[in-house]
């Protein structure tokens, strides 16, 4: 298992990396005089000057791309361009704000699509199965910001039920800051609720053809026993790899739900970077949801380990 | 009228203030450009007053003051417009209010801002010279202003027992509004670039400054108010670069809080402030850069007021009999370029057959729903007061644009108009094109984004931000006075996008500029809209309104022409 966590480390290392690397190609290789972008196009050519001597854009590219390094593994990325704040601190707010809405789509998804997956696997072919498999089908198809639009518009404009806008105020209580991301959380949770439902259901129900199954149930264990102890540690994988990476996804790609909700998250954090050109901050989100994408794979992947134990075996191999 | 009364104001009053009482007393200048220019040039309100009542005006109102502006109903009024909205009733103590507004672009340095939401954050503490009145400036930290006899010195008598927010910065003297003073000359700002020099402006006494002025300048109390942004007064040790969110001061009535760039800002009331108390508890800035987000959480009732919304996309505020709609006459318009030095449209006629093909209604009604003022082919909007109507409007007219082409030997064109991807101009691009299939002209659209359009170009193409096009659209957003648009665009060449070279409206510009009495500001006004409707360097559709929205349940807030959400006069409707 050590082992198997080591190789898992090195490589996210370097993948890691190799993402700041093209993030730094990305920024600094397309045209653009990056002072100049900052202040706009009718600051004085010596404020501009000035502005990217102070940032260092002035220097060589290999300079620049040392600096970038250091601040990647020291995880020090400066003061962003268009405030005064430093980046880490801009960041921790974002990533707390995008890591409270995430997890409650997480927590609402995740059990909600794995029981529809195992009762529709349960009921192949039949009206159940179909209605769940369709149901997931036709709400996935749906952009996330499309779904949120329309919630936003029926539920909060429309019938006034639930806050317009997902930040809540200073001092809200837990169960009131509940209330307020539950739209943004559910429109996500109609869009991936299909994804891990059919992911399950595939699962299931190529568990319940299986030999092991068979023999399980031969032995005479009861159906809840042979469901939880040998079906679902077995076709669980597959959903488990695909909630690893909606994790990451969830964090740093919801910037549809996160604009129509006016929801302060990472995603919309980038957005606004690219925006006003503001690089240590964009470099640095882009860093954070690549970490969390390579820990979230890696538990779903330690997780895969830990309930199929043959994973292991390969990897001694 | 009284001539009595008259005489005597006469022997009291400067030169440019006789030739003002002149003016009215012949009805050559409506009694609310009386008012107007009288603010300009330092009259104060019992003289204005005095005057009017001379004149025999059966005038219901009297020249007010800002303090006095509470819990007047909506309106449209002027250039320099300051409207107050809101349901009609007594505010009452208590009560936060929470503003969507656009979020800051950058750190909130108040001599380098340049954008709507930081200038609406920045003007909560901090204040102006000369403050948004009913219908024009007010006193604010200068509690009187006068000029001197060709108004090239200009004396400005300051608030005396104001404090700054920060105790550090002590007592506000005349020498914080010297330092910020010479920083904003230093950073040559916009307004007063050409105008104050370094040095220009000095203190004669703790309360009293003069500034001494590069050349006459009869409108110069607007470029130290709250319609050239960036002039708040900072404390003297408040350096260039130092920003608002990171060291909060002010003599203002808001105290900053609470500030995250990403989500918004949070005001409480100052209670030093010179002003007296305000209404609200609190003020929440909630940020947002986009503009339906921005109008949702109003309608959904996540805010209370929304400080900008276009019109189109808007019918959820315009529609809504909840919210006070507040529609700001301004000068913001879009002027579309044609080179006069070479290419296809150095022929007058070329370009007055395009302008001829342009629906203006019609652009009108598609963009803004009606609010827009339509333009005539020259940058002085409606709404400035020496705006001469006298120049025949030009209409679509597809026969004379093409008998205009026929003669000038054009039988078919072909060209690339160019734009930046901003608010509605794609799809007045569009408009345009489609406008011009009915005088046979193909153009290609080239949309760009505002950074390619505004920071490549006009950084490769310095000094004339035109990105080497002969055709394409410009946007241009308000201020007091037209002097940027005649001087940059038609005159001196630095954004004169058309190349246009006019001696005749150099000469008028020239008159304009010198010219410091109403007739003579709008003789050479006549001259200078006749010189560019007939040579049409640029063909200018209209002239957009700013709108502001506010739920009825508030009253008293105020919303100036640049944009920019007053609320120390706004409070919760009893």
């Amino acid at each position: 298992m050590a082992r198997y966590l080591l190789k898992r480390l090195l490589l996210a290392i370097v993948t890691l990396w190799i993402l700041a690397t093209i993030v730094f190609v990305i920024v600094n290789v397309l045209p653009g005089n990056v002072g100049r972008q900052v202040l706009g196009g009718f600051a004085s050519e010596q404020s501009v000057k000035d502005f990217n001597h102070r940032i260092g854009t002035d220097k060589p590219l290999l300079v620049q791309y040392g600096r970038a390094m250091r601040n990647l593994f020291t995880l020090d990325f400066g003061k962003s361009y268009s405030s005064t704040a430093r980046v880490t601190t801009i960041l921790g707010k974002d990533l707390f704000r995008s890591m409270k809405l995430a997890v409650m789509a997480l927590l609402i998804t995740v059990p909600l699509g794995i029981l529809a997956g195992r009762f529709a696997a349960r009921r192949k072919d039949r009206l159940a199965d179909r209605a769940i498999v369709m149901t997931g089908l036709a709400t996935s198809s749906i952009p996330e910001f499309v779904t949120a639009a329309l919630l936003s518009y029926l539920l909060c404009i429309k019938f006034h039920l639930f806050h317009v806008y997902a930040d809540p105020p200073d001092g809200t209580s837990v169960i009131g800051q509940f209330r307020y991301l539950f739209l943004p959380a559910m429109a996500m949770v109609i869009v991936y609720f299909g994804y891990i439902a059919r992911m399950t259901r595939a699962g299931v129900a190529n568990s319940l053809e299986s030999d092991y199954t068979r023999t399980a149930t031969m032995k005479g264990l009861s159906n809840t026993r042979v469901m939880n102890r040998h079906i679902m540690r077995n076709a669980l994988a597959p959903t488990i790899t695909v909630i690893g990476v909606q994790v990451g996804y969830l964090f740093g790609g919801i910037v549809g739900v996160e604009k129509v909700f006016n929801y302060h998250g990472i995603g919309l954090e980038m957005l606004t970077a690219i925006k006003n050109h503001d690089i240590p901050v964009l470099q640095a989100a882009v860093l954070v949801i690549g970490i969390i994408y390579m820990l979230s794979t890696l538990v779903a992947d330690l997780l895969i380990a830990y309930l199929n134990p043959r994973v292991l075996m390969e990897v001694k191999r | 009228m009284d001539f009595k009364v008259l005489d005597g104001a006469r022997r009291n009053a400067g030169p440019l203030q006789v030739d003002l009482v002149e003016a009215y007393a012949s009805g050559r200048l409506s009694r609310r450009n009386f008012v107007k220019r009288g603010t300009v040039l330092g009259l104060s309100v019992p003289f204005m007053s005095t005057i009017i009542a001379a004149c025999g005006s059966d005038a219901k109102t009297t020249p007010t003051t800002a303090a006095a502006t509470a819990g007047s109903t909506a309106g449209s009024t002027g250039a320099t417009t300051a409207t107050t909205a809101g349901a009609a009733g007594t505010p009452v103590k208590g009560g936060n209010l929470k503003i969507a507004s656009q979020t800051p672009s950058g750190p909130l340095d108040p001599v380098a801002m340049a954008d709507l939401g930081s200038y609406g954050i920045v003007a909560q503490s901090f204040e102006f010279l000369c403050a948004l009145g009913d219908g024009d400036i007010a006193p604010g930290l200068a509690l009187s202003w006068s000029p001197n006899t060709d108004g090239s010195v200009w004396t400005f008598k300051l608030r005396t027992g104001v404090k700054w927010q920060n105790s550090a910065s002590g007592a506000f003297t005349a020498d914080d509004v010297v330092a910020t003073m010479e920083r904003l000359v230093a950073a040559k700002n916009a307004g007063l670039n050409g105008v104050l020099a370094a040095g220009g402006c000095v203190a004669k006494d703790p309360s009293t400054v003069e500034f001494t002025l590069t050349a006459a300048n009869g409108l110069f109390p607007y470029l130290v108010s709250v319609y050239n942004a960036q002039t708040v007064i900072t404390p003297k040790a408040y350096a260039t670069g130092t920003a608002f969110e990171a060291s909060p001061d002010g003599t203002g009535p808001w105290k900053l809080t609470k500030y995250d760039k990403s989500t918004g800002a949070t005001f409480v009331p100052n209670t030093d402030w010179w002003g007296g108390s305000v209404f609200l508890d609190q003020v929440d800035w909630v940020f947002s850069d986009d503009i339906s987000t921005q109008v949702s959480g109003v309608v959904g009732g996540a805010t209370d007021a929304i400080v900008q919304f276009a019109a189109v996309g808007g019918d959820a505020l315009l529609n809504s009999s909840d919210f006070t709609v507040i529609n700001s006459r301004t000068a913001n318009h879009r002027e579309i370029w044609m080179r006069c030095d070479k290419g296809q449209f150095t022929d007058k006629r070329v370009r007055q057959a395009f302008a001829l093909c342009l629906d203006r209604d019609l652009m009108n009604q598609q963009l803004f729903k009606g609010t827009a003022d339509i333009g005539n082919d020259h940058p002085i909007a409606p709404v400035y007061p020496y705006f001469d109507d006298s120049v025949p409007q030009r209409k679509k007219d597809i026969e004379g644009a093409k008998k205009l082409l026929a003669a000038a030997g054009v039988t078919s064109l072909k060209a690339v108009l160019n734009a930046p991807k901003l608010q509605e101009i794609p799809e007045l691009a569009v408009l345009v094109q489609n406008a011009a299939k009915d005088i046979g002209w193909d153009l290609t659209l080239n949309i760009e984004s505002t950074d390619t359009f505004y920071n490549e170009w006009c950084l490769t193409y310095d000094p004339i931000c035109d990105g080497g096009q002969e055709f394409g659209i410009v946007d241009y957003g308000h201020r007091a006075t037209p002097d940027v648009y005649l001087n940059a665009a038609y005159a001196t060449g630095t954004w004169n996008s058309a190349h246009y070279k006019s001696d005749d409206f150099n000469a008028a510009f020239k008159e304009y500029q010198a010219a410091l009495d109403v007739d003579g500001h709008k003789a050479a006004c006549k001259k200078l809209e006749t010189i560019a409707n007939e040579d049409v360097p640029y063909a200018i559709p209209y002239f957009y309104p700013s709108l502001a929205a506010v739920s009825k349940k508030f009253t008293g807030v105020r919303v100036s022409a640049l944009g920019q959400m007053f609320v120390d006069t706004a409070g919760k409707v009893s």
